[in-house]
């Protein structure tokens, strides 16, 4: 078949936008990660080219002087324990809610629901006022917490929606055979799942990790600081070495970008299912 | 079987740990927070009933009127930038042009970085010394035309705008992708086999198809442009003079650095509202459609 000339620009217009786009995105990522290596006399001087010397000064700088070692450390163990918590509490949840028999079960269900439409604005000087309540402001335990409850709603989602296709007849079969209810969620139903709880795994992990608002009230104290709060600290007090900070902020995009190297199909899936409650 | 998939105690064991928490740190702040916005308080020196005074002072607070306007500006601008450019996109990937999968996933790269990092990328792009705007500007015979982009009060926004726009028609893109891969393909076949163009089959079947996923992703927008936070904070701050502000930058400002927390809880109160008016007629308009 003859392919008509305005079909043939149109398909040039289109590799031109999608280019330009893909060049868009990445550029400013590889332009800052060439910056980072640069001093700053040569940030002013040399916008285009490779830095002239491939040194670590900037990234030495950024851990010495910006502490960012300590954020990384603290985003770490806050990341990893919200992420494990709410997969567990919502994997947990979400099979008492699709393969238990109870009246309540659908109702329970939707007030879950009901907090994928509720603003986190609307917890934070209530939360604010509890935690120093409890005197647990600054401590790991203030911004875990309501990350696990904030993330609840959207991980059983995902999790029920998986768990409502898994066919009644293997756990039958083993009851019937004198399996206990327990045995019967970790022997039978923690496999078939696996898949989803480990979309909410990674979707919680990238929500949490990048999240600056919680970490940003509840821990204030300089050495408890998550890497998104620590940036916009270190953007404060040297507000002058500007290399840096770009060497701080590509510390902290690294390990998201690797995620997102390793698990991208799972992270879209998750991303378009926690988006899509319809 | 019902004796053990109806025993009330395993339920128990399954539900509650994740209802407790959900119901202490998520469901009770809301009351405690409507409560708390009906009081003047600094959360230390006791506090003060006011009625719904803070409600009323919203009203004719200069500041928090131009922050709901910019809110409604990012709201307009990000359903302009976002929706054309996201199913274009979308289209094209679907149609597998070449390097689908590449262009799918560098798309989408963006919205996954945080957004701290974000905001200070772009802030060292804006900047009016060494940015990389001004450069190319320059580059291309466009000199003229450098700023100081994010000082100016006109042009903040707008930068912001155009961040928010990098970081997120990738996420739009594939939520809109995932809906044209639902479509079934032999209306596709059938299309072509009559000799419809490209075009028409858009018109006729993508476009349709995936649209009720279009309106879940109108409410998504909205929310989310009514709930920025990260960027503003980073870029602007608010600033300069408050010409950012955005409702979300605003609330912290009353809360945690002038001490108004019942105040900021009203703004708290606004915002979820909104969000929850937001998505209320977006279903009522769903319902009257599919009827």
């Amino acid at each position: 078949m003859k392919r008509k000339a305005s079909d043939q620009i149109w398909t040039a217009v289109k590799y031109v936008l999608m280019i330009t786009f893909a060049v868009m995105c990445l550029y400013p990522l590889f332009w800052l990660f060439l910056a980072s290596f640069k001093t700053n006399q040569e940030l002013y001087t040399n916008t285009w080219g490779l830095p002239a010397s491939w040194s670590l000064t900037n990234y030495i700088n950024a851990i010495i002087k910006g502490n960012i070692l300590r954020y990384f450390v603290n985003s770490v163990i806050i990341a990893i324990s919200a992420v494990i918590i709410t997969a567990i509490l919502a994997t947990m949840a979400s099979y008492a809610i699709t393969r238990m028999r109870w009246k309540l079960s659908k109702t329970a269900y939707n007030v879950f629901l009901l907090g994928m439409m509720i603003p986190v604005y609307a917890l934070i000087i209530p939360l604010f006022s509890i935690f120093k309540g409890m005197g647990i402001l600054n401590t790991y335990l203030a911004v875990i917490i309501p990350q696990i409850a904030v993330g609840l709603p959207m991980s059983i989602f995902i999790i029920c929606g998986f768990m409502e296709g898994i066919p009644g007849d293997l756990e039958e079969a083993a009851i019937i055979d004198g399996c206990s209810i327990y045995k019967c969620f970790i022997s039978i139903i923690l496999p078939i799942s696996k898949s989803s709880i480990v979309t909410v795994a990674v979707v919680q992990f990238i929500n949490v990790w990048n999240d600056l608002l919680l970490p940003r009230i509840f821990l204030t104290d300089s050495n408890m600081m998550t890497l998104p709060v620590g940036l916009t600290n270190f953007q404060a007090m040297y507000s002058t070495d500007y290399v840096g900070e770009i060497a701080a902020v590509i510390i902290t995009i690294i390990p998201t970008i690797l995620v997102y190297i390793a698990l991208h199909k799972q992270i879209m899936e998750g991303m378009v299912a926690g988006a899509v409650k319809g | 079987m019902n004796k053990v998939l109806g025993n009330k105690k395993s339920i128990a064991v399954f539900v509650l740990p994740a209802f407790v928490i959900y119901a202490v740190f998520a469901l009770f702040p809301i009351v405690y927070n409507l409560y708390i916005s009906l009081f003047e308080t600094d959360l230390m020196s006791g506090m003060k009933f006011v009625g719904l005074k803070n409600y009323l002072s919203l009203l004719t607070d200069q500041t928090f009127i131009h922050a709901f306007k910019n809110n409604i500006l990012l709201v307009i601008g990000s359903l302009i930038a976002h929706m054309p450019l996201a199913i274009f996109f979308a289209n094209a990937i679907f149609k597998k042009i070449k390097g689908a999968a590449f262009f799918q996933s560098v798309f989408f790269l963006p919205s996954v970085i945080c957004g701290v990092a974000v905001g200070l990328t772009w802030t060292f792009i804006y900047n009016g010394n060494y940015g990389l705007l001004n450069a190319f500007l320059r580059v291309i015979g466009l000199g003229s035309l450098e700023q100081v982009w994010l000082s100016d009060k006109n042009l903040a926004l707008f930068c912001i705008m155009i961040v928010v726009m990098w970081q997120y028609v990738g996420y739009h893109m594939i939520i809109q992708l995932a809906a044209m891969r639902n479509i079934d393909a032999a209306l596709y076949e059938a299309a072509s086999i009559d000799g419809a163009s490209a075009w028409q089959q858009f018109t006729n079947i993508t476009f349709p198809m995936i649209k009720s996923i279009l309106k879940i992703d109108a409410v998504l927008i909205i929310t989310g442009s009514l709930k920025y936070y990260d960027l503003v904070a980073v870029m602007t701050g608010g600033g300069p003079n408050h010409a950012t502000e955005v409702m979300s930058t605003y609330m912290y400002y009353q809360a945690f650095n002038i001490l108004k927390y019942g105040y900021a809880c009203a703004i708290g109160v606004v915002l979820m509202l909104l969000c929850i008016c937001s998505v209320g007629i977006s279903n009522k308009v769903f319902q009257t459609e599919d009827n």
